[in-house]
């Protein structure tokens, strides 16, 4: 037996089947016939052979450095019904052989390999589409969300605004008490919509912060003003520190800084009712010197340990009992918490139950520089003259197709020296800026025929065509969303208000965008003449009242100013002084709060407008 | 008797082996079982007045490490075009692997089968979007049965014909 033979019995007894070649398509078998080897001619038995041949041929003919070319694995079903796995070998040495093996073991240590990379890429595929999904549903939210506010705002726009001008009109103490539960709980409901749109917005990730100075003791100081209205009606005390070595000016997003103590403030004092709230701002050592490390702390009942790492999760209340006790959308904290991130800071609480508890956070600013710094404290500075006093009457273009709406703005603007042109949509907007000149346009964003931004844009070309100035215009919109926002600017328009419009952001935008030719020192009211003989008297007993005033502030007899505040609400529009009646209405609720810094205020204002004022 | 090899090609997954398997032996499993190389069974099948065997190669799909070995369609009188309804990707690889097949074997024929029907709410394929290709297209479960011995047949009873026509001048 020579040296190809012993290798061929070799072979064989390892189970292989061994075939020689002796010449193109005609094989041998050496040696016994492996019982899984079914029978006919070699490509009937196995006819994957048929693809695997014509390379071995090749391969046979120039095999070159390679020892034996292999076949990939094939399947086929027995006689017996039994799937069976096969691969071949040609091999050529001094004789070319075709070697065929049933490989189950390989086989099927290929297969698990395979079938684990193909299960892993299906399970891959299924989340890339399940993300996909979740994302798209996401944003279907965001959209709904946002489309609810809107619904809800417009509405609320006129309800809440209808309320500040009842409010403003002469009424009994029981209608007075009604109003003012009315614009109280509308003011809650309002809040509970932000709430709803400032998750969904940050759940969208819509939320960009701003990167302005600002001094950070303004902002702590305005945050425990507005907090301790109610800390003050719960008896509880607030006080605030600010460690040396933070650094008085900062450069970042105050709003949202605000919104976030405003938040932390609100929680510990709905869940205190006896002790105080601190506010504490140190230096967060670790990090740079913008990098700061807040606690809000309080002498409630706490928060159980348990429950100390999910509270600033999306709808989670330490209880869930504790929303039909206390109110709320248990949105606040995980707000503040994606805020706080926004900032570089994180939040965490501490507490000891039945004690109270401590909100910390961090968040990273700049340093402000001097220059932008002293910019912001001459901002801060300029007092804000009364309402819209001019050397004449503004002329106003209001462009609102909802009556409801322009007759709520003509009544903001009551008393204030203007004169308005309305109209329902933008394309007579459009047609009555071309005839006439303004000095501040308000513009609904919908409206038929020609909305807001479309109008907006052909008053911007008339006024480029024409080179004339730019008219400030005020879009007034229910979009609370940052693209409504985006959306008017890209428009041309010169800055956004959202509604519900407030009576005081709508004067305080008027004033910013349009400039005063000249404030006067002396300010003209036209009186109607029959009630000229009796003005005189009416300013003269008012002021008297100044000095009734301070004395009761003085005094804390903050009854006194109550209802001399009263008084002023309900008289001071009737004879043609819309200031008076501004001034008493302010009067009337900082007495209420018990707020004698803002009482202080308006007296201020009051003598100054009473010293200026003549009648015409 | 008359043989005749059909491949099926597509994308890993999308049900050769199954429609095969319901085909030849008419049981579905839920299990996934991935092929590795070919997968060879026979059927015989009556059409008309013809009996033919029909030999089934069931090729490995393709995935990120393994490229169809196009030399595996050597002989093949037709082939099958498999994608999975719920997953668009296989139908991008179906459009691809044709135009390989297709270079490297010249033109052969071929039908596409979208599997899966009884998934159809899953469905990210778009049957308007598959007309496009002007395709013998047939849309099948192998996991119901529907649709899977008509698109054999049809593709068979297609090759029968491509065979005759083939034949007639020789007679």
């Amino acid at each position: 037996m020579n040296a190809a033979d012993q290798q061929a019995s070799l072979l064989a007894a390892l189970g292989y089947a061994v075939f020689e070649r002796l010449g193109e398509s005609s094989f041998q078998l050496l040696g016994p016939s492996p019982d899984w080897l079914p029978a006919g001619s070699l490509t009937d038995a196995l006819p994957f052979l048929e693809v695997f041949l014509p390379d071995a041929e090749e391969f046979w003919n120039s095999p070159g450095d390679r020892p034996a070319l292999q076949s990939d694995f094939w399947t086929q079903t027995s006689a017996a019904g039994e799937e069976l796995h096969f691969c071949a070998n040609a091999v050529a040495q001094e004789r070319k052989f075709l070697l065929v093996e049933c490989v189950e073991q390989r086989f099927l240590q290929t297969q698990s390999f395979i079938q684990y990379a193909h299960e892993a890429s299906l399970a891959r595929d299924q989340i890339a589409k399940l993300s996909r999904e979740l994302e798209h549903a996401t944003q279907a939210k965001t959209e709904f969300l946002a489309r609810m506010s809107h619904e809800i705002r417009t509405p609320m726009n006129a309800l809440l605004g209808m309320a500040d001008l009842l409010w403003e009109s002469p009424l009994s103490d029981e209608q007075r008490e009604y109003v003012r539960v009315c614009r109280k709980t509308g003011d809650n409901l309002l809040n509970i919509v932000n709430d709803i749109l400032d998750f969904s917005k940050v759940e969208a990730g819509q939320i960009e912060l701003e990167k302005v100075a600002f001094n950070l003791a303004d902002v702590v100081a305005e945050t425990l003003d507005i907090a301790g209205v109610r800390a003050r009606a719960k008896g509880l005390a607030l006080s605030s520190r600010i460690e040396p070595g933070v650094p008085a000016w900062l450069e970042g997003d105050p709003s949202r800084l605000r919104q976030i103590l405003l938040n932390l403030l609100g929680n510990a004092a709905k869940f205190t009712d006896r002790g105080e709230l601190f506010v504490l701002v140190e230096p967060d050592a670790r990090q740079d010197p913008g990098a700061l490390h807040f606690s809000v702390s309080d002498t409630g009942i706490g928060i159980p340990a348990d429950r100390l790492s999910t509270i600033f999760d999306s709808f989670s209340q330490a209880d869930a009992s504790i929303t039909r006790k206390f109110g709320g959308t248990g949105l606040g904290l995980s707000i503040s918490k994606r805020l706080v991130e926004l900032m570089g800071g994180k939040i965490w609480a501490e507490s000891v139950p039945g004690s109270g508890a401590t909100i910390h956070f961090t968040a990273r600013f700049s340093v402000a520089e001097a220059r932008s710094a002293a910019e912001a404290d001459a901002r801060k500075a300029s007092p804000g003259p009364l309402a819209l006093v001019r050397d004449r009457p503004l002329r106003i273009l209001l462009a609102d197709d909802a009556e409801e709406n322009r007759f709520l703005i003509r009544g903001y603007l009551k008393g204030s020296a203007c004169v308005i042109d309305e109209v329902e949509n933008g394309a007579l907007a459009v047609e009555k800026f071309k005839t006439q000149d303004y000095d501040v346009v308000l513009m609904d964003s919908e409206m038929p025929v020609l909305d807001g931004y479309s109008a907006t844009r052909a008053m911007r070309a008339f006024e480029h065509e024409r080179g004339s100035a730019p008219t400030p215009i005020l879009a007034l919109t229910a979009h609370a969303l940052r693209e409504a926002r985006d959306r008017s600017l890209e428009a041309g328009c010169t800055d956004h208000l959202t509604k519900p419009i407030k009576r005081a952001t709508l004067i305080d935008a008027i004033e910013k965008f349009v400039p005063a030719a000249r404030t006067l020192d002396r300010i003209q009211v036209p009186v109607e003449s029959w009630l000229k003989p009796i003005v005189g008297g009416y300013l003269e007993n008012r002021r008297g009242d100044v000095a009734k005033l301070r004395a009761a502030v003085d005094s804390g007899d903050y009854a006194t100013i109550r209802t001399l505040g009263h008084q002023m609400t309900g008289t001071g529009g009737a004879y043609g002084f819309e200031p008076i009646t501004q001034i008493g209405s302010v009067l009337e609720e900082s007495a209420l709060a018990g707020d004698a810094d803002r009482m202080r205020t308006s007296i201020e204002e009051l003598e100054g407008y009473l010293s200026a004022v003549s009648v015409e | 008797m008359l043989k005749k090899k059909i491949c099926m090609v597509g994308e890993f997954g999308v049900g050769k082996t199954s429609l095969v398997r319901r085909f030849v032996h008419s049981i579905f499993s839920e299990r996934y079982l991935t092929t590795v190389g070919v997968k060879i069974d026979r059927k015989d099948v009556t059409i008309g007045s013809a009996s033919v065997t029909l030999m089934l190669w069931d090729l490995a799909g393709e995935d990120e490490l393994t490229q169809l070995n196009v030399s595996h369609l050597r002989g093949a009188s037709g082939y099958i075009l498999v994608v999975d309804g719920c997953r668009a990707s296989s139908l991008k690889k179906a459009v691809e692997l044709q135009q390989r097949i297709a270079e490297r074997l010249g033109p052969l024929p071929f039908v596409l089968v979208l599997n899966k029907v009884d998934l159809r709410d899953k469905w990210e394929v778009q049957s308007a979007a598959v007309s496009e290709y002007g395709w013998p297209t047939f849309e099948t479960s192998a996991k119901a049965g529907s649709g899977v011995e008509e698109m054999f047949l049809a593709l068979a009873g297609s090759l029968l014909s491509a065979n005759s026509a083939a034949e007639d001048p020789a007679e």
